[in-house]
Formats: structure tokens, sequence, C-alpha cells
């Protein structure tokens, strides 16, 4: 209604202004009869009400449709009214979509397509760092345990590459069971050992009660933890010789803690190193950051309704913890 | 048709069969697993896989998921028609639903590229006992020696001459790896690695401690300066006894 007379602002002023000067030059001229004149310009403006009338009605859904906005793409394609103006308008949008929908279509298929690239090649790469292992350990040291270092740290890069890949399908890819996190501990703290040995940081457990168990995906539990450490690990190097790693029950609610004592993250930053890409002073400072590790930990967290929690102090060290509600905490009392 | 079970018995090496299309981690696999020993046929003709499995009869097959022509799951299926034998699946990824699938397809067991030599001897040697039982690996008992030193990893003995000692698993682990390395130098890392325990994790001091210890067994038996420190590298073993009967 409200963009109908909007529109017809003009037209109405327009009359308004023709009926008045009409009005004007008769009275002026000293016409006697102004009643039938008065009456006339009643006439005018009536039938002026009545097209008015009529055009809105015609158009009400014309003009609805232009003042609601769109929720979705496939609001586009809905009918409008019999009127010209409308039927235009449909036209016009689904011409529009159709082209939108052959864009995105084509744009799914590349990314289909780049996807299912990367994940062939991610894999294809794996032979051949196997082979690089493998030969690896025939050699003397300290080339050996080199060349292992750097193969390690390829495998680590490739893994990121498929978690990032999947991230995308994510939901699709969760499997809710309870899992206990002792188990994950040391399943990680194994996966994980030439790392501790080689940055010279060992982990030690400060275990509430072993049984805690809560309800997560286990796969991406194990990525976000192998996160926490790999930061905390590396961030404690030539530093500190430990990381703790503990999992209590506060308040119904199950904690995962993983505590270093090395650099320490500046409070400007803490608020950031949740973000993709960022890396801050210390990943600046520290080789290779990609800036993705904590944003995926968080993503995933998110999605599996886990909490994210960070206290730091530069020089002191970082805490981070994974916070389990009450309803994913299945242990028992 | 796997081997059957009185076949086993008479002290025959176990056959273990590769399909595996990269022939460099054939080769890796073949030489480590021979030195284990077992038998190794390794698979060149992967359009033929289950005709080789008739001819060489293996008792366990290591089979990678990707091949030429019929993927893993292809032969698997086909194994499983004829034979209960054993299978490990080797595979570059690392899905829960690519594990899923292995073991639909009649796997037994699942490695993931790249893998540690050690996991899959681990997982072969376990896979074995499961299928044959605990004797049937007993006909060959793994023994390392040197110079007359001889190191029974199993049982967790050190025997030089006519004395036998006992060992820890910790110390036993550490001598098997200086003596395989030798003559290289066994790294840090991977004798920390070797001592890294599921339950109690370890630290630097650990190492020390047990090289210490080591070194002690090794007099013990009378001989001397056997472990040589490299220093931030690693040990290495330092043959300073001879053969006794020869002196």
């Amino acid at each position: 209604m409200k963009l109908f007379l909007k529109e017809h602002a003009l037209l109405i002023g327009v009359q308004t202004v023709q009926w008045v000067t009409m009005l004007l030059i008769l009275w002026l001229d000293g016409y006697p009869n102004m009643k039938i004149t008065l009456y006339t310009a009643f006439l005018g403006f009536f039938f002026l009400s009545c097209y008015l009338f009529y055009h809105y009605y015609r158009h009400r859904k014309f003009y609805q449709r232009l003042s609601t906005r769109l929720a979705s793409l496939d609001d586009s394609f809905q009918q409008t009214d019999q009127a010209p103006v409308s039927e235009a308008l449909d036209q016009l949008l689904k011409e529009q979509y159709k082209f939108y929908q052959t864009q995105l279509k084509n744009l799914e298929h590349q990314q289909g397509e780049h996807l299912k690239f990367m994940d062939q090649w991610v894999h294809q790469m794996k032979t051949p760092l196997s082979v690089i292992e493998l030969t690896a350990q025939t050699l003397d040291e300290p080339d050996s345990s080199n060349i292992r270092e750097e193969t390690e740290r390829m495998k680590t890069g490739l893994n990121t590459i498929l978690y990032m890949a999947r991230l995308r399908s994510i939901e699709k890819d969760f499997q809710f069971k309870p899992v206990e996190l002792l188990n994950i501990i040391h399943e990680v703290n194994k996966e994980n050992k030439r790392f501790y040995i080689r940055n010279q940081v060992y982990p030690k457990l400060e275990i509430d009660r072993e049984d805690i168990t809560v309800e997560t995906d286990e796969k991406w539990l194990f990525f976000m933890l192998s996160q926490l450490i790999y930061n905390g690990v590396k961030y404690s190097a030539g530093k500190s010789r430990q990381i703790y790693i503990a999992i209590y029950e506060k308040a119904g609610e199950a904690v995962l803690e993983v505590t270093d004592f090395g650099v320490g993250i500046p409070a400007s930053d803490q608020k950031r190193v949740f973000d993709a890409f960022f890396t801050g002073e210390n990943g600046r400072a520290f080789r290779e950051s990609t800036g993705m590790g904590l944003y995926l930990t968080k993503e995933v967290g998110d999605r599996l309704g886990h909490r994210i929690e960070l206290e730091s102090k530069v020089g002191k060290g970082s805490v981070f913890r994974i916070i389990f509600s009450e309803a994913q905490n299945l242990t028992t009392v | 048709m796997c081997h059957n079970i009185y076949e086993m018995g008479n002290g025959n090496m176990q056959t273990i069969m590769i399909v595996e299309d990269d022939h460099k981690i054939t080769e890796h696999l073949h030489s480590y697993i021979e030195k284990y020993g077992y038998h190794v046929y390794k698979v060149t003709d992967f359009d033929h896989v289950i005709e080789a499995f008739h001819i060489h009869k293996p008792d366990l097959v290591l089979l990678d998921v990707n091949l030429p022509s019929y993927d893993g799951y292809y032969w698997c299926r086909q194994i499983r028609k004829e034979s209960i034998c054993p299978v490990i699946f080797i595979s570059a990824r690392v899905g829960e639903m690519d594990q899923v699938m292995a073991l639909e397809n009649g796997g037994d067991d699942f490695i993931t590229k790249p893998f540690h030599i050690e996991v899959v001897m681990a997982k072969i040697r376990s896979q074995l006992r499961r299928a044959y039982g605990e004797y049937a690996k007993q006909a060959e008992e793994r023994v390392i020696e040197k110079e007359g030193l001889k190191l029974y990893p199993e049982r967790l003995e050190l025997t030089f001459g006519s004395r036998t000692i006992s060992l820890s698993k910790k110390e036993g682990d550490l001598i098997e790896t200086l003596m395989e390395r030798y003559p290289r130098v066994a790294g840090r890392e991977d004798l920390l690695e070797k001592l890294w325990d599921e339950q109690t994790y370890i630290d630097e001091n650990t190492l020390n401690v047990n090289i210490t210890r080591v070194r002690k067994k090794f007099q013990e038996l009378d001989i001397k300066n056997a472990v040589e420190t490299v220093r931030s590298v690693g040990y290495r073993l330092h043959v300073s006894w001879k053969k006794v009967g020869e002196e």
C-alpha cells in the first residue's frame, strides 16, 4: 500500500494542482455559479479515486511482492497475478533464476571436482611419503631422524587439508557416540610420540576420574585435541619440558584441559586466535603457522556443541579447555 | 586355501603374500618381513592375484586397496570365497568408511599409509597368531646375533658365551634397536619412541636411566664399552667383544 501511494503521489499531486488552477481561473474570471464548478472538481477527484482504487486492487499482489524481501532464492519462483506488469515481473525473475541456477550448478560442479581432485591427490602423496619414510629408516643418524621429521611435517599438512575439505560436509560426517576421554588422550599421545620427543616436551596427565565419558564424535575430538597439543608443544619447545593434560568434572560439565608453560598469547591476539588465517605475534615468530589449527578446532567445537575456552599470559603459558555440556557428559555419578 | 594346521607344524616358514603396486614399498616390506623369518611372495601381475594365491598358498595377505585393474576389496572378496586366510589391508585412506569397507569385504585388519614398519609387523604377528595359534610361531624364535652375543627379544634374554641374563622389557627393546641398527647410530628419537609406553609416559631421563641399565647388563656379561654415546644424536653399539672360543 505504501509503495503504491508513493508510486502515485505525483499523479495525485498533479491532478490536485490542475483542479485548483482551473477553479482559480474560473473564480477570478468572475464565474457566478461556483457550486457547479466545485461539483465538477469533486467528480474529477471521484473518477481519479476510482481509477486508483481499481488499479490498486488489480495490482495489489504485485505491490505486495515488490515490497516483501526474498527469503531464499526459491522465493523468486512464484506467481504474482494476472496483470501484464506482474506477468512481466514473473517472467524476468524466472529467467534470472534460471541463469543463476545454471551458474550455481556449474560452480558447484567445479568445486566438487576440485575437492575430489584434492582428495585424490592428497591420498596419492601418501605412497611416496611412505617410501621416503621407510627409506629414511635405513639411513644413519642424524639424517634418518631429520628426514623423518620433514616427512612427518608433510603428513600433518596433508591431514589438515583432508580435515579442512571435510569441514564443508562436516555435519554429514558426524558420528556421535560415547567416548572415554582418557582413551582419546592416550591415542593422541601415541600418534604424536615423535613430535613430543623431537621437541623435548613431554605430556603429563592429571586425571580426576578415569572413566569420564562424553557424547561426541571420536574422530573430530581426536583432531581437536591433536591441534591443542600440537600448539602447546610447539610453543613450549625450548622453554618448558612439560605440558599438562587434565580431565575433570566441574558443575556437571566435563572438561578436557591442555596446559602449557610456553610463550603465551598476547591479550590483543587472544580474541582473534580462532579466526581463519590469523597467525598473530607468535605465529610470525614461530615457523609454519597457518592460522588454521585453532580456527578448525573452534569451528568443529561449535558444530559438535563443545565450548572452547582460552586463558593465557605472555611468558607464562596458555590453557585451552574443551568443555562438554551437562547433557553431553555421560559419566555416571 | 590356506595351509592347514598340520602342514604348519613341521617348521615350514610361513608365507606372506604382498599385493602392492608401488614396488618400493613392496621392497621395504619384503626385506623387513623376511628378517622376521617369514617367506615373502610379491605379486607382480595384478590381473591374476587369485591365481598367485592358489599357487603360493600364503598364510597371510597384505593387500593394497588401490590396485591397477581391480581394487583390493575385489581381490579380498575373491580370496574369501575359498579361504579364511588373514588379509590385512594397506590404504592411504583414513576415514572410518574406508575401514568399514575393508572389514565388510572380508579384511581382518587395516593399516594406513604412511605406516610404521613395526606396526605392520605387530599386526602380521597378531593375525598369524589368531589364525594358526601360538605354537606355529614357536617353530622360529627370533634371535638377533652379533659376534656370539645373542638376544632373544621374545624371551627377553641375552646370552654371551655360556652366560645368560634376563632383561626388562625396556632393556630388551633398547638392545634390540642397538643391535639392529648396528653399525649405524640408533637415534635418540627412535630409542625414546621405543620406550614410550601407552600408559606411563616417559621423558628424557627415561632414556638415560635405561641406557645406564643396559650398560650394567653388558658388564654382567663382562662386555665393556659396548654402548657408545654419540652426542645429541643417539647411541651406537660398539662391538668390543669377540666370539668366545676364537680367542
